[in-house]
């Protein structure tokens, strides 16, 4: 007996086909994972369920819950339902909850909106419910703000609300995309636990394969509103019939080939460098505190390597990048590429800078809108003391477009005619004008679908090895940094905790957070003999 | 796009065209009036004073039988001109201002831009313009000061507001890493992704500017006689409201509609420019 | 909370401080010698110097202004040059239409414009939205006295409802003098409604496409309830903002509007003296008025944290 099943669903919003023919089923107990890229469908098909689809939408089918259509019920009835049968995460803990109302409130309100009980008997349920997500009274009274809560906690406080009365189907919608890795496993171990004590449904949705492949029983692969493919997990990875799903599965563990083997000589030396923050001062009378961003931090990369920087957000590799390229100062240390410091007599040094250019995360705010993809690329060529003109910048620009896999007229489209890929590729472009020698590649696929993350990292690869790049490649995603990477710097809490030889830091990690860090992340089954 | 999305597009559409066809109809008054208007405004001609609306005045006649018609056109140019110096002088030094302290965010300058912006705020125009008139005595010339240093800050408010956030943008370290400075990202940057907003609130702070002349010249601190104004014809008007209430009536409506007519501009094109800016986010 | 409050308070002052200085550098050392300025081209000799006396202009900048502001701070405005009068008896007698005004406008206006607002966001595009936009679009470019020269037509002159001008006096008891002010208040409340209303909306439909208003509604809210609940709430803060540089409109209204309606308020007074030349009250009441606007704000900053947790720092 299934406790959800969506029977040849078709959405439309607006006119514009979202959905076709989608089918699904939960069972009381199970946890059923929807996987798929940007624009599959996944969400629309959980806010079907809930029934909280933007206006102008249109369903067809039947979506069975409980035995009721709720395609067709009231909005009264719907009401009833939402947060008692069933209940939902979202995927923006920091957006999630209400800023001006206070944890306990929020959490009790979902228990006076369907029973009639006093205020009193609501607040000692909705401490349970935050008790059962692991956010005790003690330590976090119920009289607390949201945002005296970190990420991880209020997306406990939303999975609280959710499950306060004990619903019978659980939908959450990326519910550790926002997070770092260790805070995303405790929150998924949570989620498992409250499906088992409960015997709720849990239908989850995500884009990332290995972190439902850890824990769903049972896969559901979508793509452009359809589903592709389904079937009981960890099974579905070894029998994958249509070719996407192949595909995805490829892209997710996919290996670029990488010739080229770094040289003895080292590029960038970074020593003892320390970064201090002036922090707000405590009280009117106070003296403003320092925040250590980056603390005794050294290491060096060699020439024609490429160098893994990971770490949880607030670690410092940000900062640290700053400090490499020449924007910010530091307090104490050197930044050397090629014995050349990177700051000379408080100023950032132009001879430096024009050898290093960065490629940033956000393909969408990477670029002023308003300029031509040419003057976009051309941009670096700032830092040369002689920019070439003429027939040498167009030369320049062609170049550069054509080695990152576009063309040469694509020099004179704005940036909004391109999609999250393409500008990645301008993004790079853009970095290559000027031949630098060190390419800083911050967070540069982790906002990409799979399948485009993979293209893009073979590309890098390619260019490393035609062009002799150096790369120092800054992530929170380890599986990204262990395909492509030589060796890895591993960073907390401004320190650098560990570094060595990429295949040996994954195998045999030796410091704790490290190996914190690893088992946190979640594998894809091993299907090496499929 | 459902019909009444459909709809309000056409809607938000028509409030631009409606809007600027007002603006222009009070713009082309005021530049016709400089080479033609039905009566002379300077000659008086008390035999027709307080006339109600006929075929030789289609607004009627004042207490001094000055064509009604006439003196709005002449009126117009005043009310155009003070408003749109002041949003000029508002602009010209709000919006570096602004841009000067974004791009220092958190620094003193930043401090002490945004305390003067607060500031000024605490005097509205009209108390401006009662301490210039005390000192210096009335003139068109202190009303466009007065409202001028009061769209000062509104500029650098809203320069500000939008530079930080477009300071916090790749595209914006991307040029610091290029080895552009604050001056250069600013002109280059950080102007050119705020002048649709500029536009916007330019438009609002020139309707707000005639609302502002208008109440000015009513209680004598704008344009002095001989100088046709409407909020003077309104105050002139107001003795004399029981017997001639065309007097009253028609200066006013001409504040309104220009008002109106701006303001519909200013939503028009805010709509305009959003979506652009939408699709842009995503 | 309280940290916060002091800081508020610590700017207060500031404000305070630099507001005094701008206003009596404009009217008391730009001008030159006030007393020459005062008295006009023909002055006598003796009688400047008596009037510079009067005035304490014989001693050096600072000390003018410190005594000034030494003044002001135990109550003594100085004394009317035409009126011969302690100007702050005269600003306290005018203070007594001028604020009421002020207030009854502000009641008004957020009377109107609270109702108004959710009406129009929670019927966004309906038929009611678009008629309250329309209306508003409408308050916001009307000139608030003319619209006062329109109403004492209409329910003054036509239909004899109200007086067309003067002020019975609070002696003639409460509702009386409510009833001279009303006029005055709702011309000058009605394009503030506007603005306030066109505010609410706004803000109420910005903060209904929230993601907590999302997470609300899942919980099973209905949408009348998020409304209130959620969004109400959060929406005050823009709205908050509005209010308070309403009040600095609304004083600087009053003063325009009460020469429509010949009330005997501080408007009349600012202008009275400006014609006579005596920049001593002119120079008060703009204090007087640039210090309410100051102190507004204050109570609009605190008022913030009254809504805003996230503005009373971690505990």
């Amino acid at each position: 007996m299934s406790l959800l099943r969506i029977e040849g669903l078709s959405l439309a919003i607006h006119d514009y086909a979202i959905l076709h023919d989608v089918s699904l089923t939960v069972a009381p107990g199970q946890i059923v994972g929807v996987i798929g890229e940007s624009g599959s469908g996944k969400s629309m098909t959980a806010l079907t369920v809930m029934q909280l689809l933007p206006e102008g939408a249109q369903a067809t089918g039947r979506v069975m819950l409980d035995g009721q259509d709720v395609l067709q019920l009231s909005e009264a009835d719907l009401c009833g339902m939402r947060g008692r049968v069933m209940g939902m995460v979202f995927q923006e803990p920091m957006t999630a909850l209400n800023p001006i109302q206070t944890i306990g409130d929020q959490v009790a309100e979902t228990i006076l909106v369907h029973d009639r009980v006093s205020r009193a008997e609501a607040r000692e349920r909705a401490r349970q419910a935050l008790a059962r997500v692991e956010l005790p009274e003690d330590r976090f009274p119920l009289t607390r703000y949201p945002h005296e809560l970190s990420g991880g906690q209020r997306q406990r406080v939303v999975i609280a609300m959710a499950i306060a009365l004990r619903p019978r189907l659980l939908i959450a919608d990326e519910p550790t995309t926002a997070l770092d890795v260790t805070t995303q496993a405790q929150i998924l171990k949570l989620l498992k636990r409250l499906v088992q004590e409960d015997g709720m449904g849990l239908l989850m949705i995500s884009h990332d394969l290995a972190v439902v492949a850890d824990m769903a029983d049972q896969l559901v692969i979508m793509r452009h509103g359809r589903v592709v493919e389904s079937g009981p997990s960890p099974d579905l990875f070894h029998r994958m019939q249509h070719p996407y799903s192949k595909a995805l599965l490829a892209a997710s563990t996919h290996q670029p080939d990488r010739a080229a083997q770094p040289q003895e000589v080292p590029l960038l030396e970074v020593r003892g460098v320390i970064r201090d923050y002036v922090t707000a001062r405590k009280g009117i009378w106070g003296k403003p505190g320092t925040f250590r961003a980056v603390d005794d931090v050294s290491f060096r990369i060699r020439r024609g390597e490429s160098l893994g920087l990971v770490g949880e957000s607030g670690c410092g590799k940000s900062t640290l990048t700053r400090a490499i390229l020449g924007l910010e100062e530091v307090q104490a240390g050197e930044i050397l590429l090629d014995s050349q410091p990177v700051f000379t007599g408080h100023k950032p040094n132009r001879a430096v800078r024009r050898r290093m250019q960065v490629v940033f995360q956000d393909p969408y705010g990477s670029f002023n809108p308003r300029h031509r993809v040419e003057r976009l690329i051309t941009e670096p060529f700032h830092l040369l003391n002689a920019p070439p003109q003429g027939a040498a910048r167009d030369a320049a620009i062609a170049e550069a477009l054509e080695s990152v896999g576009l063309t040469a007229d694509d020099r004179h489209k704005y940036i909004h005619e391109f999609s999250g890929g393409q500008r990645q590729r301008i993004a790079i472009a853009r970095a290559l004008i000027i031949k630098p020698d060190l390419i800083i590649l911050d967070e540069a696929v982790s906002a990409l679908d799979v399948s485009i993350r993979a293209q893009i990292l073979d590309l890098l690869a390619d260019l490393g090895d035609r062009l002799g790049l150096t790369y120092l490649f800054i992530s929170h995603d380890l599986s990204v940094v262990r395909q492509v990477t030589d060796r890895v710097l591993v960073m907390q809490a401004g320190r650098i905790v560990e570094q060595g030889e990429t295949a040996e830091i994954f195998d045999a990690p030796a410091h704790p957070y490290t190996k914190q860090l690893l088992s946190a992340t979640p594998r894809l089954p091993d299907i090496t003999d499929a | 796009m459902s019909g009444g999305g459909l709809i309000r597009a056409a809607l938000t559409n028509r409030s631009l065209v409606v809007g600027l066809v007002l603006s222009l109809v009070f713009v082309g008054a005021a530049l016709i009036s400089f080479i033609w208007v039905p009566q002379d405004v300077t000659a008086l001609d008390i035999a027709n004073k307080i006339k109600p609306p006929s075929a030789a005045h289609p607004l009627g006649t004042d207490h001094f039988g000055r064509d009604i018609l006439s003196m709005i056109m002449v009126g117009a140019r005043t009310s155009i001109a003070v408003a749109v110096v002041a949003v000029v002088i508002g602009m010209g030094l709000g919006v570096p201002l602004g841009l000067a302290a974004a791009a220092r965010r958190g620094s003193l300058l930043d401090e002490v831009i945004m305390r003067g912006n607060d500031l000024v705020f605490a005097f509205p125009s009209l108390l401006i313009a009662i301490m210039i008139t005390a000192v210096f005595g009335p003139s068109a010339l202190n009303a466009i000061i007065a409202i001028g240093i009061f769209n000062i800050p509104v500029f650098a408010r809203l320069t500000r507001g939008a530079a930080l956030s477009l300071w916090t943008r790749d595209y914006v370290l991307a040029a610091r890493v290029a080895g552009k400075g604050a001056v250069r990202i600013s002109a280059e940057h950080i102007l050119p992704n705020v002048t649709n907003l500029l536009i916007v609130q330019g438009t609002i702070q020139f309707s707000l500017g005639i609302l502002a002349e208008a109440a000015l010249s009513y209680v004598g601190l704008g344009a002095q006689p001989p100088i046709p104004s409407w909020g003077r014809m309104l105050a002139d008007s107001q003795t004399m409201i029981s017997l001639a209430p065309h007097m009253a009536i028609f200066p006013g409506l001409a504040i309104l509609l220009t008002v109106l007519g701006l303001n519909l501009m200013g939503d028009g094109l805010r709509d305009l420019f959003d979506p652009r800016i939408r699709r842009d986010r995503r | 909370m309280l940290h916060y409050v002091l800081k508020r308070l610590v700017s207060l002052a500031i404000s305070l401080a630099v507001a005094s200085l701008v206003i009596f550098f404009a009217i008391e050392v730009v001008p030159g010698d006030p007393a020459a300025y005062m008295l006009g081209m023909n002055a006598q000799p003796d009688t400047l110097a008596a009037l510079r006396d009067q005035l304490g202009l014989n001693g050096s900048i600072p000390e003018r202004y410190l005594s000034w502001v030494g003044g002001m701070l135990q109550g003594d405005f100085g004394t009317s040059y035409t009126y011969r009068t302690p100007v702050a008896e005269m600003i306290g007698e005018r203070l007594w239409i001028s604020l009421p005004l002020a207030l009854y406008a502000l009641t008004l206006s957020t009377l109107i414009a609270f109702p108004a607002g959710v009406w129009a966001a929670s019927r966004r595009g309906s038929v009611v939205d678009m008629g309250v936009m329309g209306v508003t679009q409408l308050g916001v470019a009307i000139p608030n006295f003319w619209f006062a020269m329109l109403m004492v037509l209409v329910f003054a002159i036509n239909l004899r409802w109200f007086s067309a001008g003067g002020f019975a006096g609070w002696e003639q008891g409460v509702l009386a003098g409510m009833k001279s002010l009303t006029l005055p208040a709702v011309a000058l409340a009605l394009p503030q409604a506007s603005i306030l209303t066109r505010v609410m909306r706004s803000s109420l439909l910005d903060t209904l496409s929230e993601d907590f208003i999302r997470t609300a509604r899942a919980k099973g809210l209905t949408r009348r309830q998020v409304l209130w609940r959620h969004a109400l709430r959060n929406a005050m803060i823009p709205v908050l903002t509005i209010i308070g540089m309403q009040f600095s409109f609304l004083m600087a209204g009053a003063i325009i509007i009460e020469n429509v309606f010949f009330l005997p308020g501080l408007g009349r007074l600012v202008f009275q003296s400006i014609a006579a030349r005596d920049l001593i009250v002119v120079e008060s009441v703009v204090m007087l008025l640039v210090f309410a606007v100051i102190v507004v704000n204050f109570a609009v900053d605190v008022a913030y944290a009254a809504v805003d947790p996230r503005l009373r720092g971690r505990r």
